[in-house]
């Protein structure tokens, strides 16, 4: 610390690994002058868990669960991803009636998804009241999902080949009564994010990326629709419900942290919309359709559209019980580069809002591994990895 | 005599019991207005015995002295401020002309001494926080004297007990000086770094700003200088504008109206980055505070 302070003129603030403005670990240098980014840089990679090595020894039901593990907020759309997949692999036809209840568990997932990040952001601006009322009403949702699935955040609806639950009249009432008093929510904080004076002055104009700049950096999902650039993968390449109910693409081009908090909230009204319409029409029939244990040999890409963007599953079967490969990208991951450029120039206090306004989600795009020691940067691969790991133990003596 | 003032009333410890029962109080307001449950009544203090239990940390690089001495200076300076102002209602302990302008540098010292604390160590975190305290410290300072001075000019006293208790006999302040009430309020949060002016300790960026290295005792004795500083700044508040305060139900009571007029005020803002403070002080604090001087001055020359 200290000959970094005195020996060239950088004044380098860390944040994290530890830090009370990160939920989960990840490491980010801000090089200030006074109070203003001069420099950035990320380090990610604290939480890499071998999930895609892991998914090789394990079936692909057994794989359903460790990928709904992946993330802890979006891990329906985690499921459904590898789900739709393997389905798609196995060439079966799944029934409308589990495709239409997946597609209302993704958008109850967003709902609560957006409305966890309301909070979260709000809190790194400082407004923990906007903070305190929005974890409050989204308690509604989970309280939904819970009654729908039996649980609050890994709800386990997906099966290959379809649902596990049927959603019933009474519980279908139950989604139509929250949504309504969440709709009524929503549109108070709408009001709030876009007329409060002093939430305004740390968002309006703060991170602003035009739409070229978003297009080059990669953005996806309602931080790529923040900034005008029309991108949703329920649209441009429908799955599970979304060819029979389509969504109505929210954008903005403003492309600043106000533009984010709009598009997100005006995407929980289109969810809301959704949801509805799908109840009122829900198809009959069967929840689920038999799959082959062993999936015929092939490779597919899917992508689908998590709260937070586009998700990426590319799945590789040899034709055994076990996939081959499968290879996830996590829209986290493409926002990373839209942080690190909009940071310089901005003041040091815009930092925490300027990482929560992608909505970052730490440990689901953690993949790469790389030691940095002095200025080398080295890349492993998992053998060496491992024998890394072995020599590292051994010196230690904590291995036996 | 004197040595009662000192350690027992209206300085020493009955300060410190009531500073935790208002901070308590202030959490449990935020919380309420927050639609939390907020702490129980004596989580102020246990707070503070556990961390006056706790083992204290001296980073490396620090003068040691300075690091252990200035939360002591600055709890001490706040105790003493207490001598001058009329605590409880009861009239101030020690008087003299002129003793509004020490209590207010007394006050000061605390933020000072924060400051100070901050930039003693080699912690980023610390470093930046300490800027942002100091510079908070001279964006309000000026107006919130200037807020102060309104009163004083109206009686034409530099002495508090004075100022109280012509308050107490006359219209209430705030009736005619509504402007300096606002900016002495504002101001007086601005000076225990509450929200929404709370840049200078803001978690998410700079984790506790320049409280960041301090743990155990010296973190116990900053915050305890933070909570009697709330009371000896609401009791000067509300002597000045609320018609001063003559017993202990009206100090009660007047403290306690605004005590839930800030707490609303503190859940109802965004956090304001230190540059918005800056401007919000100088642009429009300063200038609302000097504007109603003008007032009172015409008028006075004017009767």
């Amino acid at each position: 610390m200290e000959s970094e302070i005195k020996t060239d003129n950088r004044f380098v603030v860390p944040i994290g690994p530890q830090h009370p403005a990160l939920k989960e670990p990840g490491h980010f240098e801000f090089d200030v002058d006074g109070e203003v980014v001069t420099g950035a840089s990320i380090r990610l990679g604290f939480v890499h868990r071998g999930i895609e090595k892991l998914a090789e020894q394990r079936n692909y039901i057994q794989d359903l669960y460790l990928f709904e593990r992946i993330c802890g907020i979006c891990s329906h759309i985690h499921a459904t991803a590898f789900a739709v997949a393997v389905e798609k692999l196995a060439g079966v036809v799944v029934p409308p009636r589990a495709q239409a209840i997946r597609t209302i568990v993704a958008e109850l997932e967003r709902i609560h998804s957006h409305m966890l990040w309301l909070g979260v952001a709000a809190h790194e601006g400082g407004f923990d009241t906007l903070f305190m009322y929005s974890w409050r009403d989204r308690e509604t949702v989970m309280d939904l999902l819970e009654t729908i699935a039996g649980n609050r955040v890994n709800y386990s609806a997906n099966l290959i080949g379809g649902v596990k639950f049927d959603i019933d009249d009474s519980q279908r009432d139950a989604i139509l009564r929250g949504i309504d008093f969440l709709d009524q929510r929503a549109r108070y904080y709408l009001k709030v994010v876009e007329s409060d004076e002093t939430f305004l002055g740390r968002t309006r104009g703060v991170g602003k990326m035009t739409r070229g700049e978003a297009e080059i950096l990669g953005a996806v999902g309602p931080t790529a629709r923040a900034s005008g650039v029309a991108r949703d993968v329920r649209l441009e390449a429908p799955y599970i419900g979304y060819a029979d109910y389509p969504v109505v693409l929210v954008l903005d081009d403003r492309g600043d942290l106000e533009a984010r908090f709009s598009v997100r909230i005006l995407e929980l009204f289109e969810s809301f919309r959704l949801i509805r319409e799908i109840l009122s029409r829900m198809p009959k029939g069967e929840l689920s359709t038999r799959v082959p244990r062993r999936i015929p040999e092939g490779e597919i890409v899917l992508r689908v559209e998590a709260p937070r963007g586009e998700l990426y599953y590319y799945v590789k079967s040899n034709g055994s019980e076990m996939p081959e490969r499968v290879k996830v990208r996590t829209p986290s991951l493409c926002n990373w580069a839209s942080v690190a450029s909009l940071a310089v120039g901005h003041k040091l206090a815009d930092m925490p809002m300027l990482l929560a306004g992608i909505d970052p989600c730490f440990s689901c795009n953690d993949r790469l591994v790389t030691l940095r020691r002095q200025d080398t940067a080295q890349t492993m691969t998992w053998e060496d990895l491992r024998q890394y790991g072995i020599q590292y133990y051994r010196g230690k003596r904590v291995c036996p | 005599m004197s040595l009662i003032h000192l350690l027992l009333f209206p300085g020493g410890l009955f300060l410190l019991l009531v500073g935790l029962l208002y901070q308590w109080l202030d959490r449990k307001l935020v919380a309420r207005y927050q639609n939390r449950i907020g702490p129980r009544l004596f989580q102020p203090l246990a707070d503070t015995v556990k961390l006056l239990a706790k083992e204290e940390i001296v980073p490396h690089g620090v003068h040691r002295g300075l690091f252990v001495i200035l939360p002591v200076i600055g709890l001490a300076s706040a105790l003493t401020a207490a001598l001058y102002v009329p605590m409880v209602g009861f009239a101030p302990a020690y008087s003299f002309n002129g003793d509004l302008i020490v209590t207010v540098y007394l006050l000061s010292v605390l933020t000072l001494a924060l400051g100070l604390a901050g930039a003693n160590t080699l912690d980023r975190f610390s470093l930046v926080g300490a800027t942002r305290t100091l510079t908070q410290l001279f964006s309000y300072e000026a107006p919130f004297l200037l807020a102060l001075l309104g009163p004083s000019l109206i009686v034409g006293t530099w002495q508090i007990g004075e100022i109280n208790a012509y308050a107490a006999k006359n219209l209430w302040l705030i009736v005619t000086q509504p402007i300096g009430f606002v900016v002495a309020l504002v101001g007086l949060m601005g000076k225990l770094e509450l929200p929404p002016f709370d840049a200078p300790e803001a978690e998410t960026e700079i984790v506790s700003g320049a409280m960041t290295e301090y743990s155990g005792r010296g973190y116990a004795i900053f915050r305890l200088g933070k909570d009697v500083e709330l009371v000896i700044g609401l009791t000067l508040v509300a002597a000045f504008y609320l018609g001063g305060l003559s017993n202990p139900l009206e100090f009660i009571l007047k403290t306690l109206a605004i005590l839930l007029v800030m707490a609303g005020l503190q859940s109802l803002f965004a956090r304001l980055r230190i540059d918005q403070t800056v401007g919000l002080w100088w642009r429009l604090g300063a200038l609302l505070a000097l504007i109603q001087l003008l007032i009172i001055l015409v008028v006075k020359v004017a009767l």
